[in-house]
């Protein structure tokens, strides 16, 4: 058993599900943002994953990376608000479509996933800790 | 010696490449298109233990040469071209790692036995 590999493959699991979690954070932050780098109101953001083969693997282990962080590209939502200061000339601001409670939904999947890497580590830790116990006493 | 040492041995390793295999079932719980993966070292073990001898003179072979079955779960499929349960996942490898433990307690039970027998 390649006990440091499974270890990888956990830990794997646990930094690509940390930077979902960042983006998601990030798009409940800018829900309100509408001005971005780029111009115009904050682009939600989207994570996606993708299978990276541990090199030199005999039991065909497969990690998981961030593959890219993707902008969707959903039109703004127009809202009516003469006063702000990037209203057009009609009154309507520019605001990112972000629902609140997408977002959440994706980080409750988030949590859990990573929750999961995590039992899999200590699964593998207790595997490899009784190994160390074979012969003793 | 017994076949014990021989059989607990296929049971570890089998178990260990197994804990491999789902840990990266539920790493990959989210990527696009995944399939998720499964060895069936029931069947290895079977093989393991039914090598029989057609000739007296045969050896009785000290490596275990079975070879484990690796597949690939093709049903179901959630709305990312992704099919692994996480649950379901979970329960195996809770299941699986007990069995490995159970086989180092059992390993350990036959050291202790052979130790002892040597010191009367």
């Amino acid at each position: 058993m390649d006990t440091f590999n499974l270890f990888k493959v956990s830990a794997s699991a646990m930094a690509a599900q940390r930077e979902r979690m960042n983006v998601i954070a990030s798009n409940i932050a800018n829900a309100h943002s509408t001005m971005s780098e780029e111009g115009g109101p904050y682009k939600r953001r989207d994570v996606i994953f993708s299978t990276v083969p541990l090199e030199d693997n005999p039991s065909e282990l497969d990690a998981v990376q961030v593959e890219a962080v993707v902008k969707d590209e959903r039109p703004p939502r127009m809202i009516y608000d003469p006063q702000h200061p990037d209203a057009d000339k009609d009154g309507f601001v520019a605001m990112p479509d972000i629902n609140v409670l997408e977002e959440m939904v994706n980080m409750m999947t988030a949590f859990r996933a990573y929750e999961a890497a995590v039992a899999t580590f200590n699964s593998s830790k207790a595997m490899f800790m009784k190994t160390l116990e074979l012969g003793r006493q | 010696m017994d076949n014990g040492f021989r059989i607990l041995e296929a049971l570890l390793r089998f178990t260990g490449m197994r804990q491999g295999v789902l840990s990266s079932n539920i790493a990959n719980a989210d990527t696009p298109g995944y399939r998720a993966k499964d060895i069936r070292f029931e069947n290895s073990l079977d093989n393991e233990l039914t090598i029989k001898k057609t000739d007296p003179r045969h050896l009785s072979g000290n490596n275990p040469g079975a070879i484990p079955v690796l597949s690939t779960e093709e049903e179901g499929e959630w709305l990312d071209r992704n099919n692994v349960e996480l649950d379901l996942e979970i329960a195996k490898m809770t299941e699986n790692s007990l069995l490995y433990q159970a086989g180092i307690n059992m390993l350990s039970t036959k050291i202790r036995m052979f130790r002892n027998a040597l010191r009367r």
